[in-house]
Protein backbone atom coordinates (compact mmCIF):
# COMPACT_ATOMS: atom_id res chain seq x y z
CA UNK A 1 0.00 0.00 0.00
CA UNK A 2 2.75 2.10 0.77
CA UNK A 3 4.64 1.21 -2.23
CA UNK A 4 1.51 2.51 -4.29
CA UNK A 5 1.30 5.76 -2.49
CA UNK A 6 4.84 6.31 -2.96
CA UNK A 7 4.42 5.21 -6.81
CA UNK A 8 1.46 7.94 -6.95
CA UNK A 9 3.17 10.55 -5.24
CA UNK A 10 6.41 10.27 -7.84
CA UNK A 11 4.32 10.54 -10.50
CA UNK A 12 2.03 12.95 -9.63
CA UNK A 13 5.78 15.16 -9.08
CA UNK A 14 6.99 13.76 -11.96
CA UNK A 15 4.02 15.12 -14.26
CA UNK A 16 3.57 18.47 -12.77
CA UNK A 17 7.16 19.41 -12.42
CA UNK A 18 8.30 17.59 -15.81
CA UNK A 19 5.27 19.62 -17.57
CA UNK A 20 5.87 22.90 -15.87
CA UNK A 21 10.27 22.72 -16.80
CA UNK A 22 9.68 21.37 -20.47
CA UNK A 23 7.06 24.71 -20.91
CA UNK A 24 9.65 26.72 -19.31
CA UNK A 25 12.25 25.19 -21.51
CA UNK A 26 10.53 25.61 -24.80
CA UNK A 27 9.46 29.49 -23.72
CA UNK A 28 13.17 30.02 -23.36
CA UNK A 29 14.14 28.03 -26.21
CA UNK A 30 11.89 30.24 -28.76
CA UNK A 31 12.90 33.45 -27.49
CA UNK A 32 16.97 32.53 -27.58
CA UNK A 33 16.36 31.49 -31.43
CA UNK A 34 14.87 34.49 -32.04
CA UNK A 35 17.85 35.92 -30.92
CA UNK A 36 20.26 33.91 -32.76
CA UNK A 37 18.16 33.90 -35.86
CA UNK A 38 20.86 36.13 -37.51
CA UNK A 39 23.43 33.69 -36.97
CA UNK A 40 22.90 31.05 -40.25
CA UNK A 41 23.29 27.64 -39.80
CA UNK A 42 23.62 24.71 -42.60
CA UNK A 43 24.02 21.02 -42.98
CA UNK A 44 25.87 21.62 -46.30
CA UNK A 45 29.49 21.41 -46.87
CA UNK A 46 30.62 24.49 -48.79
CA UNK A 47 29.99 28.01 -47.03
CA UNK A 48 28.15 30.24 -49.17
CA UNK A 49 30.25 32.05 -51.94
CA UNK A 50 31.47 35.81 -51.57
CA UNK A 51 31.73 36.46 -48.03
CA UNK A 52 35.35 37.21 -48.69
CA UNK A 53 38.32 36.24 -46.51
CA UNK A 54 37.08 33.53 -43.52
CA UNK A 55 38.54 32.49 -40.95
CA UNK A 56 36.98 28.89 -39.37
CA UNK A 57 36.36 27.22 -36.21
CA UNK A 58 34.50 24.39 -34.45
CA UNK A 59 31.86 25.09 -32.42
CA UNK A 60 29.92 22.80 -30.31
CA UNK A 61 26.82 22.49 -27.84
CA UNK A 62 25.59 19.41 -25.82
CA UNK A 63 23.26 18.90 -23.49
CA UNK A 64 21.77 16.11 -20.91
CA UNK A 65 18.90 16.38 -20.43
CA UNK A 66 16.98 13.72 -17.61
CA UNK A 67 13.36 11.80 -18.46
CA UNK A 68 10.95 13.02 -15.66
CA UNK A 69 9.35 9.44 -13.51
CA UNK A 70 5.65 10.32 -15.61
CA UNK A 71 7.48 10.16 -19.24
CA UNK A 72 9.29 7.03 -17.85
CA UNK A 73 6.45 5.20 -16.75
CA UNK A 74 4.30 6.54 -19.48
CA UNK A 75 7.29 5.04 -21.97
CA UNK A 76 7.07 1.67 -20.15
CA UNK A 77 3.54 1.68 -20.85
CA UNK A 78 3.74 2.21 -23.97
CA UNK A 79 7.10 0.08 -24.88
CA UNK A 80 4.12 -2.77 -23.67
CA UNK A 81 2.23 -1.81 -26.37
CA UNK A 82 4.09 -0.21 -29.17
CA UNK A 83 3.42 2.56 -31.20
CA UNK A 84 4.74 6.02 -30.92
CA UNK A 85 6.58 7.08 -27.78
CA UNK A 86 5.38 10.71 -27.30
CA UNK A 87 6.56 11.04 -24.39
CA UNK A 88 9.94 10.81 -25.26
CA UNK A 89 9.66 13.37 -28.76
CA UNK A 90 8.80 15.88 -26.79
CA UNK A 91 11.85 15.57 -25.10
CA UNK A 92 14.54 14.75 -27.74
CA UNK A 93 13.26 17.80 -29.47
CA UNK A 94 14.09 19.69 -26.53
CA UNK A 95 17.59 18.96 -26.05
CA UNK A 96 18.18 19.03 -29.87
CA UNK A 97 16.83 22.56 -30.17
CA UNK A 98 19.13 23.51 -26.90
CA UNK A 99 22.11 21.58 -28.02
CA UNK A 100 21.91 23.19 -31.65
CA UNK A 101 21.18 26.79 -29.32
CA UNK A 102 24.60 26.12 -27.43
CA UNK A 103 26.48 25.89 -30.66
CA UNK A 104 25.01 28.90 -32.03
CA UNK A 105 25.76 31.00 -28.76
CA UNK A 106 29.46 30.18 -29.08
CA UNK A 107 29.50 30.72 -32.57
CA UNK A 108 28.07 34.02 -31.84
CA UNK A 109 30.34 34.75 -29.16
CA UNK A 110 33.18 34.40 -31.73
CA UNK A 111 31.76 36.77 -34.18
CA UNK A 112 30.79 34.33 -36.59
CA UNK A 113 27.86 34.63 -38.86
CA UNK A 114 27.53 30.88 -40.17
CA UNK A 115 27.71 27.48 -39.24
CA UNK A 116 27.74 24.83 -42.09
CA UNK A 117 28.18 21.39 -41.95
CA UNK A 118 26.14 20.85 -39.01
CA UNK A 119 25.69 17.59 -37.13
CA UNK A 120 24.20 15.75 -34.47
CA UNK A 121 24.49 12.97 -32.55
CA UNK A 122 21.93 11.61 -30.04
CA UNK A 123 22.79 9.30 -26.89
CA UNK A 124 21.12 7.46 -24.19
CA UNK A 125 23.50 7.62 -21.22
CA UNK A 126 23.42 6.54 -17.55
CA UNK A 127 21.06 4.08 -18.58
CA UNK A 128 19.94 2.76 -15.17
CA UNK A 129 17.83 0.27 -13.23
CA UNK A 130 15.88 -1.89 -15.30
CA UNK A 131 17.49 -0.63 -18.50
CA UNK A 132 15.24 2.52 -18.35
CA UNK A 133 16.58 5.53 -19.75
CA UNK A 134 17.80 8.04 -17.46
CA UNK A 135 18.23 10.94 -19.64
CA UNK A 136 19.48 11.92 -23.38
CA UNK A 137 22.29 13.56 -24.69
CA UNK A 138 22.40 15.08 -27.47
CA UNK A 139 25.80 16.63 -29.48
CA UNK A 140 25.64 19.61 -32.18
CA UNK A 141 28.59 20.36 -33.75
CA UNK A 142 29.58 22.71 -37.08
CA UNK A 143 31.75 24.94 -38.44
CA UNK A 144 31.75 28.47 -37.83
CA UNK A 145 32.72 31.14 -40.20
CA UNK A 146 34.02 34.31 -38.97
CA UNK A 147 34.39 36.94 -41.37
CA UNK A 148 37.93 38.34 -41.01
CA UNK A 149 38.07 42.31 -41.95
CA UNK A 150 41.05 43.16 -44.07
CA UNK B 1 22.97 34.42 -57.28
CA UNK B 2 22.39 31.87 -54.16
CA UNK B 3 20.28 33.45 -51.04
CA UNK B 4 21.09 32.16 -47.78
CA UNK B 5 18.45 32.56 -44.47
CA UNK B 6 17.25 31.06 -41.79
CA UNK B 7 13.30 31.09 -41.89
CA UNK B 8 11.59 30.34 -38.58
CA UNK B 9 10.02 27.08 -38.99
CA UNK B 10 6.77 26.22 -37.45
CA UNK B 11 6.33 24.52 -34.10
CA UNK B 12 4.91 21.33 -33.23
CA UNK B 13 5.68 19.79 -36.22
CA UNK B 14 7.99 16.76 -34.12
CA UNK B 15 5.75 16.68 -31.23
CA UNK B 16 2.63 14.96 -31.13
CA UNK B 17 -0.20 17.02 -30.01
CA UNK B 18 -1.53 14.40 -27.87
CA UNK B 19 -2.10 15.48 -24.53
CA UNK B 20 -0.02 13.03 -21.76
CA UNK B 21 -2.15 12.19 -19.46
CA UNK B 22 -4.62 11.10 -21.65
CA UNK B 23 -2.61 8.91 -23.39
CA UNK B 24 -1.40 7.86 -19.95
CA UNK B 25 -4.21 6.63 -18.75
CA UNK B 26 -5.67 4.97 -22.27
CA UNK B 27 -2.66 2.77 -22.12
CA UNK B 28 -2.97 2.42 -18.71
CA UNK B 29 -6.36 0.82 -18.98
CA UNK B 30 -5.71 -1.11 -22.10
CA UNK B 31 -2.79 -2.57 -20.36
CA UNK B 32 -5.24 -3.27 -17.03
CA UNK B 33 -7.85 -4.86 -19.25
CA UNK B 34 -5.18 -7.35 -20.65
CA UNK B 35 -4.00 -8.51 -17.86
CA UNK B 36 -7.28 -8.98 -15.71
CA UNK B 37 -8.36 -11.09 -18.79
CA UNK B 38 -4.81 -12.76 -19.21
CA UNK B 39 -5.31 -14.03 -15.30
CA UNK B 40 -8.90 -14.86 -15.82
CA UNK B 41 -8.35 -17.00 -18.67
CA UNK B 42 -5.31 -18.40 -16.67
CA UNK B 43 -7.43 -19.19 -13.49
CA UNK B 44 -10.29 -20.84 -15.09
CA UNK B 45 -7.08 -23.21 -17.19
CA UNK B 46 -5.69 -23.80 -13.69
CA UNK B 47 -9.36 -24.57 -11.77
CA UNK B 48 -9.69 -27.15 -14.95
CA UNK B 49 -6.55 -28.72 -14.82
CA UNK B 50 -6.49 -29.06 -11.01
CA UNK B 51 -8.98 -31.20 -11.22
CA UNK B 52 -6.94 -34.26 -12.59
CA UNK B 53 -5.38 -34.04 -9.39
CA UNK B 54 -6.10 -37.37 -7.51
CA UNK B 55 -8.67 -37.18 -4.06
CA UNK B 56 -5.94 -39.28 -2.49
CA UNK B 57 -3.38 -36.32 -3.17
CA UNK B 58 -5.55 -34.18 -1.45
CA UNK B 59 -5.80 -36.16 1.59
CA UNK B 60 -2.08 -37.22 2.06
CA UNK B 61 -1.65 -32.73 2.11
CA UNK B 62 -3.62 -32.57 4.63
CA UNK B 63 -3.21 -35.65 6.75
CA UNK B 64 -1.50 -33.88 9.54
CA UNK B 65 -4.05 -31.42 9.25
CA UNK B 66 -4.23 -30.24 13.06
CA UNK B 67 -7.43 -28.54 14.94
CA UNK B 68 -5.46 -25.25 15.03
CA UNK B 69 -4.98 -24.90 11.09
CA UNK B 70 -8.77 -24.99 10.15
CA UNK B 71 -9.22 -22.21 13.43
CA UNK B 72 -11.43 -19.60 12.42
CA UNK B 73 -9.90 -16.08 12.81
CA UNK B 74 -11.22 -15.16 16.15
CA UNK B 75 -13.83 -12.45 15.89
CA UNK B 76 -15.12 -9.73 18.74
CA UNK B 77 -16.87 -12.27 20.57
CA UNK B 78 -20.61 -10.38 21.00
CA UNK B 79 -21.26 -12.13 24.82
CA UNK B 80 -17.56 -11.23 26.07
CA UNK B 81 -18.99 -10.29 29.56
CA UNK B 82 -21.37 -13.96 30.03
CA UNK B 83 -18.22 -15.33 28.70
CA UNK B 84 -16.02 -13.80 31.07
CA UNK B 85 -18.63 -14.44 33.83
CA UNK B 86 -18.48 -18.41 33.37
CA UNK B 87 -14.99 -18.31 33.90
CA UNK B 88 -14.16 -20.81 36.39
CA UNK B 89 -11.05 -19.04 39.21
CA UNK B 90 -9.66 -22.49 40.15
CA UNK B 91 -7.70 -23.77 38.10
CA UNK B 92 -8.31 -27.27 39.02
CA UNK B 93 -11.75 -26.41 37.83
CA UNK B 94 -10.70 -25.10 34.98
CA UNK B 95 -8.68 -28.25 33.83
CA UNK B 96 -11.99 -29.81 34.60
CA UNK B 97 -14.05 -27.80 32.36
CA UNK B 98 -11.89 -28.21 29.58
CA UNK B 99 -11.44 -31.93 29.88
CA UNK B 100 -15.48 -32.02 29.96
CA UNK B 101 -15.50 -30.19 26.97
CA UNK B 102 -13.15 -32.06 25.06
CA UNK B 103 -15.27 -35.07 25.48
CA UNK B 104 -18.26 -33.50 24.77
CA UNK B 105 -16.63 -32.03 21.59
CA UNK B 106 -16.07 -35.24 20.51
CA UNK B 107 -18.95 -36.17 21.01
CA UNK B 108 -20.68 -33.85 18.44
CA UNK B 109 -17.85 -34.34 15.95
CA UNK B 110 -18.64 -38.26 16.12
CA UNK B 111 -22.67 -37.05 15.91
CA UNK B 112 -21.88 -34.92 12.65
CA UNK B 113 -19.69 -37.39 10.95
CA UNK B 114 -22.47 -39.89 11.36
CA UNK B 115 -24.70 -37.77 10.05
CA UNK B 116 -22.18 -36.85 6.88
CA UNK B 117 -21.54 -40.53 6.76
CA UNK B 118 -25.36 -40.81 6.37
CA UNK B 119 -25.88 -38.27 3.63
CA UNK B 120 -22.93 -39.85 1.48
CA UNK B 121 -24.42 -43.20 1.37
CA UNK B 122 -26.86 -42.39 -1.39
CA UNK B 123 -23.63 -40.90 -3.27
CA UNK B 124 -22.89 -42.91 -6.77
CA UNK B 125 -19.37 -42.42 -6.33
CA UNK B 126 -18.60 -40.91 -2.65
CA UNK B 127 -15.52 -39.20 -1.97
CA UNK B 128 -15.07 -39.76 1.90
CA UNK B 129 -15.27 -36.52 4.39
CA UNK B 130 -14.21 -36.21 7.78
CA UNK B 131 -16.46 -33.75 9.95
CA UNK B 132 -15.15 -31.18 12.71
CA UNK B 133 -16.50 -29.55 15.24
CA UNK B 134 -15.37 -26.33 16.06
CA UNK B 135 -16.13 -24.41 19.95
CA UNK B 136 -16.65 -20.97 18.16
CA UNK B 137 -19.84 -18.23 18.14
CA UNK B 138 -19.43 -17.07 14.49
CA UNK B 139 -21.76 -18.89 12.45
CA UNK B 140 -20.06 -20.77 9.78
CA UNK B 141 -19.51 -24.16 7.86
CA UNK B 142 -17.16 -24.78 5.27
CA UNK B 143 -15.26 -27.31 3.37
CA UNK B 144 -11.46 -27.38 2.76
CA UNK B 145 -8.84 -29.81 0.75
CA UNK B 146 -9.18 -33.51 1.72
CA UNK B 147 -12.74 -33.67 2.54
CA UNK B 148 -12.52 -31.77 6.00
CA UNK B 149 -15.62 -29.36 6.73
CA UNK B 150 -16.03 -27.70 9.74
CA UNK B 151 -18.83 -26.69 11.39
CA UNK B 152 -19.32 -24.61 14.01
CA UNK B 153 -21.07 -23.82 17.24
CA UNK B 154 -22.78 -21.41 16.24
CA UNK B 155 -24.29 -22.58 13.83
CA UNK B 156 -25.57 -25.03 15.32
CA UNK B 157 -27.71 -23.09 17.74
CA UNK B 158 -29.49 -21.97 15.06
CA UNK B 159 -30.50 -24.26 13.54
CA UNK B 160 -33.64 -25.75 14.95
CA UNK B 161 -33.64 -29.25 13.71
CA UNK B 162 -31.73 -32.17 12.21
CA UNK B 163 -33.10 -31.46 8.64
CA UNK B 164 -32.11 -27.82 8.45
CA UNK B 165 -28.34 -29.04 9.81
CA UNK B 166 -28.25 -32.44 7.45
CA UNK B 167 -28.77 -29.48 4.50
CA UNK B 168 -25.65 -27.31 5.41
CA UNK B 169 -23.20 -30.83 5.95
CA UNK B 170 -25.05 -31.86 2.20
CA UNK B 171 -24.27 -29.02 0.45
CA UNK B 172 -20.29 -28.57 1.80
CA UNK B 173 -20.84 -32.38 1.08
CA UNK B 174 -21.41 -31.60 -2.27
CA UNK B 175 -18.58 -28.96 -2.46
CA UNK B 176 -16.27 -32.45 -1.62
CA UNK B 177 -18.19 -34.39 -4.11
CA UNK B 178 -17.48 -31.32 -6.80
CA UNK B 179 -13.62 -30.94 -5.81
CA UNK B 180 -14.71 -27.37 -5.24
CA UNK B 181 -12.40 -26.62 -2.52
CA UNK B 182 -9.05 -27.95 -4.87
CA UNK B 183 -10.21 -26.11 -7.56
CA UNK B 184 -10.92 -22.43 -5.11
CA UNK B 185 -7.18 -23.22 -4.00
CA UNK B 186 -5.96 -23.99 -7.69
CA UNK B 187 -7.18 -20.98 -8.81
CA UNK B 188 -6.19 -18.71 -5.84
CA UNK B 189 -3.08 -19.49 -6.00
CA UNK B 190 -2.63 -19.32 -9.93
CA UNK B 191 -4.00 -15.64 -9.55
CA UNK B 192 -1.61 -15.26 -6.57
CA UNK B 193 1.23 -16.23 -8.57
CA UNK B 194 0.72 -13.91 -11.63
CA UNK B 195 -0.27 -11.03 -9.64
CA UNK B 196 3.04 -11.89 -8.18
CA UNK B 197 5.18 -11.96 -11.18
CA UNK B 198 3.38 -8.52 -13.04
CA UNK B 199 3.96 -6.45 -9.75
CA UNK B 200 7.14 -8.23 -10.07
CA UNK B 201 8.25 -8.33 -5.89
CA UNK B 202 7.84 -11.82 -5.86
CA UNK B 203 10.30 -14.53 -4.85
CA UNK B 204 10.10 -18.14 -4.13
CA UNK B 205 10.53 -17.13 -0.23
CA UNK B 206 6.68 -15.07 -0.91
CA UNK B 207 5.07 -18.39 -2.99
CA UNK B 208 6.31 -20.71 -0.26
CA UNK B 209 4.26 -18.07 2.08
CA UNK B 210 1.51 -18.45 0.09
CA UNK B 211 1.06 -21.94 -0.06
CA UNK B 212 1.69 -22.22 3.54
CA UNK B 213 -0.72 -19.49 4.37
CA UNK B 214 -3.24 -20.79 6.81
CA UNK B 215 -6.05 -18.69 5.38
CA UNK B 216 -6.06 -20.51 2.59
CA UNK B 217 -7.57 -23.75 4.21
CA UNK B 218 -10.66 -21.77 5.53
CA UNK B 219 -10.76 -18.74 3.44
CA UNK B 220 -11.70 -20.56 0.25
CA UNK B 221 -14.09 -19.24 -1.61
CA UNK B 222 -16.34 -21.00 -4.42
CA UNK B 223 -17.34 -19.81 -7.32
CA UNK B 224 -21.39 -18.78 -7.36
CA UNK B 225 -21.86 -21.21 -9.71
CA UNK B 226 -20.54 -23.96 -7.81
CA UNK B 227 -22.29 -22.91 -4.44
CA UNK B 228 -25.70 -23.27 -7.02
CA UNK B 229 -24.22 -26.72 -8.25
CA UNK B 230 -23.83 -27.69 -4.03
CA UNK B 231 -27.25 -26.70 -3.45
CA UNK B 232 -28.66 -29.10 -5.97
CA UNK B 233 -26.68 -31.67 -5.64
CA UNK B 234 -27.75 -31.07 -1.67
CA UNK B 235 -31.42 -30.97 -1.95
CA UNK B 236 -30.81 -34.78 -3.85
CA UNK B 237 -29.06 -35.79 -1.48
CA UNK B 238 -31.21 -34.97 1.40
CA UNK B 239 -34.41 -36.00 -0.92
CA UNK B 240 -32.76 -39.48 -0.36
CA UNK B 241 -31.57 -39.73 3.27
CA UNK B 242 -35.72 -38.10 4.33
CA UNK B 243 -37.49 -39.10 1.39
CA UNK B 244 -38.44 -34.80 1.51
CA UNK B 245 -36.61 -31.78 1.90
CA UNK B 246 -39.08 -30.09 4.61
CA UNK B 247 -36.91 -27.57 6.41
CA UNK B 248 -33.73 -27.24 4.04
CA UNK B 249 -34.25 -23.61 3.57
CA UNK B 250 -34.20 -23.02 7.50
CA UNK B 251 -30.27 -21.42 7.22
CA UNK B 252 -31.41 -19.25 4.88
CA UNK B 253 -34.06 -17.98 6.43
CA UNK B 254 -32.25 -17.23 9.23
CA UNK B 255 -29.65 -15.36 7.37
CA UNK B 256 -32.16 -13.35 5.44
CA UNK B 257 -33.69 -12.60 8.82
CA UNK B 258 -30.11 -11.14 10.03
CA UNK B 259 -28.67 -9.99 7.58
CA UNK B 260 -26.19 -7.37 8.67
CA UNK B 261 -26.22 -8.81 12.28
CA UNK B 262 -22.73 -9.53 14.23
CA UNK B 263 -21.10 -12.81 14.08
CA UNK B 264 -22.07 -14.26 10.87
CA UNK B 265 -19.14 -14.38 8.05
CA UNK B 266 -20.30 -16.77 5.91
CA UNK B 267 -22.16 -16.32 2.59
CA UNK B 268 -20.75 -13.19 1.27
CA UNK B 269 -20.16 -15.00 -1.90
CA UNK B 270 -22.97 -17.13 -1.83
CA UNK B 271 -26.21 -16.66 -3.72
CA UNK B 272 -28.45 -14.18 -2.74
CA UNK B 273 -30.69 -15.78 0.48
CA UNK B 274 -33.86 -15.35 -1.76
CA UNK B 275 -32.62 -16.92 -4.33
CA UNK B 276 -31.49 -20.20 -2.90
CA UNK B 277 -34.85 -20.07 -0.78
CA UNK B 278 -36.83 -20.07 -4.12
CA UNK B 279 -34.75 -23.04 -5.79
CA UNK B 280 -35.36 -24.59 -2.45
CA UNK B 281 -38.89 -23.80 -2.36
CA UNK B 282 -39.23 -25.06 -6.37
CA UNK B 283 -37.63 -28.30 -5.70
CA UNK B 284 -39.93 -28.86 -2.46
CA UNK B 285 -42.38 -28.62 -4.65
CA UNK B 286 -42.02 -31.01 -6.75
CA UNK B 287 -41.43 -33.88 -4.33
CA UNK B 288 -44.05 -32.59 -2.12
CA UNK B 289 -45.34 -35.62 0.46
CA UNK B 290 -48.14 -35.92 2.78
CA UNK B 291 -45.84 -36.85 5.85
CA UNK B 292 -42.81 -34.45 6.26
CA UNK B 293 -41.70 -34.78 9.48
CA UNK B 294 -38.37 -33.29 10.88
CA UNK B 295 -36.16 -35.22 12.96
CA UNK B 296 -35.16 -33.10 15.89
CA UNK B 297 -31.65 -32.61 17.41
CA UNK B 298 -30.43 -34.74 19.52
CA UNK B 299 -31.22 -33.92 23.13
CA UNK B 300 -27.86 -34.05 24.08
CA UNK B 301 -26.61 -30.86 21.89
CA UNK B 302 -25.81 -28.38 24.45
CA UNK B 303 -27.37 -25.21 22.44
CA UNK B 304 -30.20 -23.85 24.24
CA UNK B 305 -27.49 -21.56 26.44
CA UNK B 306 -26.11 -19.91 23.02
CA UNK B 307 -29.57 -19.37 20.96
CA UNK B 308 -29.07 -15.91 19.39
CA UNK B 309 -32.34 -16.17 17.94
CA UNK C 1 9.82 17.64 -52.67
CA UNK C 2 13.27 16.26 -54.08
CA UNK C 3 14.70 14.63 -50.66
CA UNK C 4 18.55 13.94 -51.18
CA UNK C 5 21.65 13.29 -49.50
CA UNK C 6 23.93 14.93 -52.19
CA UNK C 7 25.22 18.21 -51.73
CA UNK C 8 24.62 19.51 -55.56
CA UNK C 9 21.61 18.06 -57.75
CA UNK C 10 23.11 17.83 -61.40
CA UNK C 11 21.44 20.05 -63.40
CA UNK C 12 20.01 21.59 -60.36
CA UNK C 13 21.08 25.21 -59.60
CA UNK C 14 20.15 26.27 -55.82
CA UNK C 15 18.17 29.88 -55.50
CA UNK C 16 18.05 29.88 -51.69
CA UNK C 17 19.84 28.26 -48.46
CA UNK C 18 17.48 27.96 -46.19
CA UNK C 19 18.63 26.51 -42.99
CA UNK C 20 18.34 22.89 -41.33
CA UNK C 21 15.00 21.18 -40.98
CA UNK C 22 14.88 18.24 -39.36
CA UNK C 23 12.42 15.39 -38.20
CA UNK C 24 12.31 12.67 -35.51
CA UNK C 25 10.35 10.35 -33.75
CA UNK C 26 10.25 8.05 -31.34
CA UNK C 27 8.93 4.33 -31.70
CA UNK C 28 8.56 0.84 -29.76
CA UNK C 29 7.28 -1.98 -30.61
CA UNK C 30 4.86 -3.89 -28.80
CA UNK C 31 5.39 -6.56 -26.42
CA UNK C 32 4.28 -10.00 -28.49
CA UNK C 33 6.68 -8.67 -30.55
CA UNK C 34 9.55 -8.57 -28.65
CA UNK C 35 8.63 -11.84 -27.65
CA UNK C 36 8.54 -13.44 -31.25
CA UNK C 37 12.17 -11.58 -32.19
CA UNK C 38 13.84 -13.13 -28.95
CA UNK C 39 12.03 -16.31 -30.05
CA UNK C 40 13.78 -15.57 -33.48
CA UNK C 41 17.27 -14.77 -31.94
CA UNK C 42 17.38 -18.42 -31.14
CA UNK C 43 17.29 -19.45 -35.00
CA UNK C 44 18.93 -15.94 -36.33
CA UNK C 45 17.46 -14.44 -39.73
CA UNK C 46 15.89 -11.10 -40.47
CA UNK C 47 13.05 -9.69 -37.97
CA UNK C 48 10.21 -8.68 -40.05
CA UNK C 49 8.19 -6.82 -37.17
CA UNK C 50 11.20 -4.63 -36.37
CA UNK C 51 12.52 -3.79 -39.78
CA UNK C 52 9.23 -2.91 -40.27
CA UNK C 53 8.89 -0.66 -37.29
CA UNK C 54 12.04 1.19 -38.10
CA UNK C 55 10.92 1.54 -41.79
CA UNK C 56 7.60 2.59 -40.49
CA UNK C 57 9.18 5.17 -38.31
CA UNK C 58 12.16 6.30 -40.88
CA UNK C 59 9.31 7.61 -43.17
CA UNK C 60 7.29 9.26 -40.46
CA UNK C 61 10.80 10.93 -39.75
CA UNK C 62 11.26 12.15 -42.97
CA UNK C 63 7.81 12.86 -43.40
CA UNK C 64 8.49 15.56 -40.96
CA UNK C 65 11.12 16.61 -42.10
CA UNK C 66 9.84 17.13 -45.11
CA UNK C 67 6.67 19.46 -43.38
CA UNK C 68 8.88 21.35 -42.04
CA UNK C 69 10.98 21.94 -45.38
CA UNK C 70 7.47 22.55 -46.93
CA UNK C 71 5.76 25.41 -44.05
CA UNK C 72 9.35 27.12 -44.93
CA UNK C 73 8.82 27.08 -48.62
CA UNK C 74 11.39 25.03 -49.61
CA UNK C 75 11.27 22.20 -52.64
CA UNK C 76 13.96 20.45 -51.38
CA UNK C 77 16.05 18.80 -48.75
CA UNK C 78 19.21 17.99 -49.06
CA UNK C 79 22.45 16.82 -47.58
CA UNK C 80 19.61 14.67 -45.64
CA UNK C 81 21.66 12.79 -42.71
CA UNK C 82 19.79 9.50 -40.59
CA UNK C 83 20.60 9.00 -37.10
CA UNK C 84 18.61 6.13 -35.22
CA UNK C 85 19.45 5.64 -31.23
CA UNK C 86 17.44 3.62 -28.87
CA UNK C 87 16.98 5.96 -26.74
CA UNK C 88 15.14 3.45 -24.46
CA UNK C 89 14.88 -0.37 -23.65
CA UNK C 90 12.90 -1.66 -26.29
CA UNK C 91 12.17 2.00 -27.87
CA UNK C 92 14.30 3.87 -30.96
CA UNK C 93 14.48 6.85 -31.91
CA UNK C 94 14.82 7.95 -35.37
CA UNK C 95 16.11 10.96 -36.65
CA UNK C 96 16.66 12.78 -39.79
CA UNK C 97 17.71 16.52 -40.90
CA UNK C 98 18.82 17.94 -44.19
CA UNK C 99 19.15 21.50 -45.32
CA UNK C 100 16.12 22.99 -47.53
CA UNK C 101 16.92 24.68 -50.07
CA UNK C 102 14.97 26.71 -53.29
CA UNK C 103 15.70 24.99 -56.46
CA UNK C 104 15.38 26.51 -59.56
Amino acid sequence: MLDIIIFLVLLALGYGFGRWAEKKHFASIIEREELLRGLLTFSGRFPPQGLGPLETVLVDGNVVISVDYFKRISAALRSLLGGRVTAYESLLERARREAILRMKQQAFDSGASHVINVKLETASISKGYGKQVGSVEVFAYGTALIPQST
Amino acid sequence: MTEYSNPQIPEGINISAEHPLKDFFLMLSAISFALVLAVLLLSMFAGQLVRFIPFSVEQTLTENLGQWQLQLPETDSPDEESAAATLPDDEQALAQSNTEKQVYNARVEAYLQQLGNHLLENSKRPLPVALHYIDSDIINAFATLGGHIVVTRGLLTILPNENSLAMVLAHEIAHVQHRDPIVALGRGLTVGLALMCITGNGDGAMAQQLLGEVNLLVGLRFSRDAETAADQAALELLLQHYGHVASADQLFQYLRRHQGDAPIEWFSTHPLHDQRIAMIDRFAAKHRLAQMETTPLPAWLQISGHSIN
Amino acid sequence: MLVSNIEIIPGKRIRQHLGMVQGNTVRAKHAGRDIMASVKNIFGGELKGYTELLTEAREEAVGRMVRQAESIGANAVINVRFSTSSVAAGAAELFAYGTAVVLE
